[in-house]
């Protein structure tokens, strides 16, 4: 072997390493994303997609996952139409050939979205799904917001404990998933709990108007009044109930729904008072969360909500998850995701046995003062 | 390179499931309009026989021909019940009666607990292929195309164009109503029983207003002079949103600007013709 062979050889070995190993480094992982970004439920859909592109963006700029590969977000819109989310989970998985999938943003999405994904045996994690029954679609199906029946009891027991609560009236929409899911939590704890419900009202998630159900709960002499509702019709009945004469020292206890500034936009000073619980709000004590709400003021111009931390926090943990599997591989994904341990902005967060979230911790009690959400001491 | 086509079909599945169903939507809205009857109905009965569907299988594991044999039988026999008072009725006054029916039904799905409430049917197994959907679609494409070309045809043209006219020409005008009010209900359950059974999930928002005026559009759009129209119009509006991904943010924009173009230029549908009559 003469001078030239060997250098020939040097040459092209580390040329080929060169190129391999940029081949390596340059190669993003592909995790497709299905969110509302049109429609009706555009709002969450956007700021859910506002806190993954935040998330990842720092991750990439730390390095990214899997020693040196960024993380690329592919979105497809699913515009709150279930046959929309089916199609946009077969082009992500068929034609973009992602390794998990993010989303969808409504349980409904999710309920035909989800079988998809399992059926490929993709992992796919709603970040803002709260109906029953979601991971039961199957085993690679995860979720990493809180069920309402998680959230609602902590928040009902602490009322309880503070206002000496006994005897509630219960009002709820009965016209929408979420809300119905709501109201069977909160019946199910006050029960539980040992409070009286003294009525049961419902009314539709497009009304405006409840004086009849708040005069008759006015006339019942109730400790609080118990609401799962959206923000929109929430924040008009809160406003009714004061305008009716309902007095302030009545609290009113809401649902996820209530977790908005909608509510003190919409009721004003008639907020006040209001007690919400949630597993996250922006006051939150913490550097991380501080840091979270200073980044998303800056590249956003406006504030996160409660979907935006969920969305955050839950690409932490599929790029922590990433780095357990050792490569991208959906089989090997699944199973890391199962040993999620993360320490995030919702506070301690692992996985259970249904791939739910495994505890209610990160629940916090806020209630609304001024127009802005304080923890309740 | 067949685990890339295998792929690329398996990506597009739903999408090309979703043309056949809409397509026979859009005939089932033609079966009233080719007579002239505005009703809004079909989402109703999509809903009836998407529940149907769905609960015969869910509980009862029934084998899926009866399945789809049900969810036809059921909204035909609703429509049948709702036909007397409602064929007395025509124009703006029948779509408002029929958007009724489909609030009313609305309200008793989210108040059944037995069907799913609020929440839905979930985990409906995947039952319609793609031979069974637009196998059907041929039969009843075939179905319409003959009966344009015959009698039927011109008698539904009369009545469309001027109904006492008809009657004094001896049609029986209520009869022909009738039919085609419980044709066009039997198609709508059966699209509904397969849409439930290839997106594993109904709720029941889905079959109010909005639905039925998205299958108003299917025929509108793509004309209602023969059968061809109601189903190209469906293959563009549920193609459409899907086709235009690439534009991310706007490709609603696009969607309605489509839309937009294709009724001011083409006011009588894409498919604006008429299919030749045999016989004198």
């Amino acid at each position: 072997m003469n001078r030239r062979t060997v250098l020939a050889a040097a040459a092209v070995f580390s040329a080929t390493a060169a190129l391999s190993g940029l081949a390596v480094a340059a190669e993003p992982v592909k995790v497709g994303a299905i969110e509302c970004l049109t429609g009706p439920a555009a709002k969450y859909g956007t700021m859910i997609k506002a806190g993954f592109d935040l998330a990842a963006e720092e991750i990439n700029a730390k390095g990214g996952i899997l020693k040196g590969r960024t993380i690329e977000l592919i979105y497809e819109d699913s515009a709150a139409q279930k046959e929309q989310a089916i199609n946009a989970a077969k082009k992500l998985i068929g034609r973009d050939h992602v390794v998990a999938l993010l989303g969808p943003t409504l349980s409904n999405e999710m309920f035909a979205a989800g079988p998809v994904a399992n059926e490929r045996g993709l992992p796919i994690i709603g970040t803002s799904n709260t109906a029953k029954g979601i991971t039961d679609i199957g085993e690679f199906v995860f979720r990493t917001s809180l069920p309402e029946s998680d959230v609602l009891p902590v928040t009902l027991k602490k009322a309880q404990a503070k206002f000496g609560i006994k005897k509630v009236a219960l009002l709820y929409s009965n016209d929408d998933a979420f809300t119905k899911s709501g109201f069977d939590v909160f019946k199910e704890t006050l029960e539980k709990l040992g409070i009286e419900i003294a009525t049961i009202e419902t009314f539709s998630v497009k009304d405006t108007d409840f004086s009849p159900q708040l005069t008759k709960i006015k006339s019942l002499n109730v400790d609080a009044l118990v609401v799962s509702a959206l923000a929109e019709a929430g924040g008009g009945l809160v406003l009714q109930a004061r305008q009716l004469g309902i007095p302030k020292t009545v609290p009113i206890i809401g649902g996820n729904g209530f977790n908005s500034p909608k509510i003190a936009e919409i009721a004003g000073d008639s907020a006040d008072g209001v007690i919400i619980g949630s597993p996250w709000f922006i006051a939150k004590e913490g550097a991380q969360n501080k840091n979270f709400v200073e980044s998303f003021r800056k590249k956003y111009n406006m504030d996160p909500d409660q979907f935006a931390a969920q969305a955050y926090d839950t690409m932490y943990i599929l790029a922590a998850a990433f780095d357990r599997a050792g490569e991208a591989d959906s089989k090997k994904l699944r199973d890391a995701l199962t040993k999620t341990d993360n320490n995030g902005l919702l506070g301690p967060f692992k996985f259970g046995a249904d791939r739910s979230p495994a505890t209610a911790e990160g629940v916090v009690v806020t209630t609304i003062k001024g127009g802005k959400f304080t923890l309740l001491q | 390179m067949m685990a890339t086509l295998d792929d690329l079909l398996w990506s597009y599945q739903s999408l090309i499931y979703g043309l056949g169903t809409n397509a026979i939507l859009g005939l089932s809205m033609y079966a009233v309009l080719q007579l002239g009857q505005l009703s809004l109905g079909q989402a109703a009965f999509m809903g009836i026989g998407a529940y149907t569907g769905a609960l015969l299988t869910l509980r009862l594991g029934l084998p899926f021909p009866l399945v789809l044999a049900a969810a036809a039988m059921v909204p035909a026999l609703a429509a049948l019940v709702i036909g007397g008072p409602t064929m007395k009725l025509s124009g703006v006054h029948l779509a408002i009666a029929t958007i009724g029916l489909g609030e009313v039904l609305r309200v008793a799905y989210i108040n059944t607990d037995a069907m799913g409430g609020a929440l839905g049917l979930s985990g409906i197994p995947e039952k319609s292929t793609f031979a069974i959907i637009f196998g059907l679609l041929a039969v009843i494409l075939a179905g319409f195309i003959l009966a344009s070309r015959s009698k039927i045809g011109r008698a539904c043209e009369a009545i469309r164009e001027d109904e006492a006219a008809a009657r004094v020409m001896g049609i029986d005008v209520s009869a022909y109503k009738m039919t085609a009010l419980v044709i066009s209900a039997a198609l709508a359950g059966l699209a509904g029983a397969l849409n439930a059974h290839f997106s594993s999930f109904i709720g029941p928002n889905e079959f109010a207003f909005e639905a039925a005026v998205s299958i108003l559009s299917f025929a509108i759009l793509g004309g209602v002079t023969t059968p061809f129209g109601p189903v190209l119009g469906a293959f563009v509006l549920t193609a459409l949103p899907e086709l235009l991904r690439p534009f991310h943010d706007f490709r609603l924009v696009f969607n309605g600007l489509i839309i937009v173009l294709v009724v001011i230029f083409l006011p009588r549908g894409i498919l604006g013709f008429r299919i030749r009559r045999t016989g004198g």
